[in-house]
């Protein structure tokens, strides 16, 4: 299957390129860089950790650990097989479903009022934005446009299982329909929305 | 070509929603398929898209703060050690060609170490990958004896329509959850079993391998842990053989289970308990 959206446009190259720059100092021990570098993905990080865990403490606690990792492990970061900023969005993501998992059992997450569409909240501009946070709302507009022509029920399934750390299972009963057709939006949700998307994160 | 099956598994690994069992088998395909690695990078790069339908938030200055001091705790792993070449001030003293010869002497004794080290580690992975390699080739195995037991039970069916459904079910492959359970007792730390479990048909197969042989009154249980129940359900007992320690168990729970959380194996007097009384022995995670 083709991907022909993943090459990104000039002005993303650059700040990805200055992202993975940035990261390459870090590696080397530079503090500036690792100071700016919280500056620009700090902010989407915490928003992240913040949607999945619901809790402002928690959600701190795992954008710290993060750039805990982002520090000791920088130089292992591979920058052909995706963007930095991608890179700590994964990181961030994986550790507090990790986090969600662990503090939650499976009763508690089924019982709790998950959405099926975990909204299209739209950050307005406001005058004070700075560029990094103009480049977010950009963004997140880009990928609210790529995953509106996504069918409804194959976004419900890719924004449960990204933010809701539930199991295949416990998404398939959450939206009452079988494993395998769940299993299924998934997969051609995911395949649609790389399709779709301007370009790479 | 990947197909859809593979792209499907790929794209649950890419959101991390994989079982254990099912993600040891991809990772290990993983490793030996790069096409299929480059597709999982682009499927996590587009999954992390989905950051931008969180609500923007902002973290506390104190944060930002806790995080800069960072630096001041540990150094990145990646950092480059930095090489002095100054020119020394003085003469060197008549005995350090006997320090440089002491200093190599040590020098290749630590290399000599390093190299054993890296050797037994080296080891290690290969012992890794054979051990994933059988249990691969195990879960196949068990996948068949299971998809040969479904094959025998709808040849026992009366109606051609029961038999279509059956088929159905037994062929809905994606279902099956597969479990390996480790040992949880040090003697017998060798000790593994794979379970494979058919939500619908409610029954499974289970394979044990190098468990301790039993004594004359004893039987080893099998226990599903259902969340639904306040104790885990039976799902019978079974000898090994006393020269192998191997079984193989089809099993169907004593009550319906509606989620497996779990597989223990106990080790329980003759003729298994209603509630598990003796020392777990095996536990899937």
């Amino acid at each position: 299957m083709s991907s022909p959206s993943l090459s990104p446009e000039p002005a993303e190259r650059s700040r990805q390129d200055e992202d993975a720059r940035l990261l390459q100092l870090v590696a080397s021990g530079d503090r500036d860089a690792f100071a700016r570098l919280y500056d620009r993905f700090s902010k989407p990080l915490f928003s992240i950790a913040l949607r999945v865990l619901s809790d402002a403490r928690e959600a701190e606690d795992i954008v710290h650990d993060v750039f805990v990792s982002l520090w000791e492990k920088s130089g292992g970061f591979e920058s052909n097989r995706g963007s930095a900023f991608a890179w700590c969005v994964t990181m961030t993501r994986n550790r507090a479903i990790d986090r969600v998992r662990a503090r939650k059992r499976r009763s508690e997450l089924l019982s709790e009022s998950v959405p099926s569409d975990l909204g299209y909240e739209v950050n307005e501009a406001g005058a004070g934005d700075s560029a990094d946070e103009l480049w977010g709302k950009e963004k997140a507009a880009a990928v609210r446009a790529a995953l509106a022509n996504l069918p409804a029920e194959q976004r419900a399934a890719l924004q449960l299982a990204y933010y809701s750390g539930l199991t295949q299972q416990e998404i398939a009963e959450k939206l009452r329909e079988p494993l395998g057709t769940v299993k299924a939006r998934i997969r051609r949700g995911l395949l649609k929305l790389r399709e779709f998307l301007p370009s790479r994160l | 070509m990947i197909d859809e099956r593979t792209e499907e598994v790929a794209s649950l690994y890419a959101l991390d929603l994989l079982e254990s069992g099912e993600k040891s088998a991809f990772e290990a395909a993983l490793r030996q398929d790069s096409a299929l690695r480059s597709l999982v990078d682009e499927l996590r790069q587009s999954s992390s898209a989905l950051f931008a339908v969180a609500p923007a938030a902002t973290p506390s200055a104190a944060l930002r703060a806790r995080v800069l001091a960072i630096p001041g705790r540990s150094a990145p792993a990646a950092a480059p050690a930095k090489v002095e070449t100054n020119v020394l001030p003085f003469r060197l003293p008549v005995w350090s060609p006997w320090a440089v010869a002491a200093g190599f002497a040590v020098a290749t004794g630590w290399f000599a170490q390093l190299y054993v080290a890296t050797e037994a580690s080296l080891v290690a992975a290969r012992e890794g990958a054979a051990i994933a390699r059988v249990e691969s080739e195990s879960t196949r195995q068990l996948l068949e004896a299971e998809r040969l037991l479904g094959q025998r039970q709808i040849a026992d069916l009366r109606t051609a329509d029961v038999r279509i459904a059956q088929l159905q079910q037994q062929a809905d492959l994606a279902s099956f959850k597969i479990s390996s359970l480790a040992s949880l007792l040090g003697e017998s730390s060798e000790a593994q079993a794979i379970a494979v479990w058919s939500p619908a048909a409610q029954q499974g197969v289970l394979s044990v391998e190098k468990l301790p042989a039993l004594a004359a009154d004893q039987d080893y249980q099998l226990w599903v842990v259902d969340p639904q129940y306040p104790i885990p359900v039976d799902g019978g007992v079974f000898t090994v053989d006393p020269a192998s320690g191997t079984a193989r168990l089809a099993f169907r729970p004593k009550q319906p289970v509606a989620q497996v959380a779990k597989f223990a194996i106990s080790l329980e007097r003759k003729g298994g308990v209603p509630k598990a009384e003796g020392p777990m022995v095996l536990l899937s995670p």
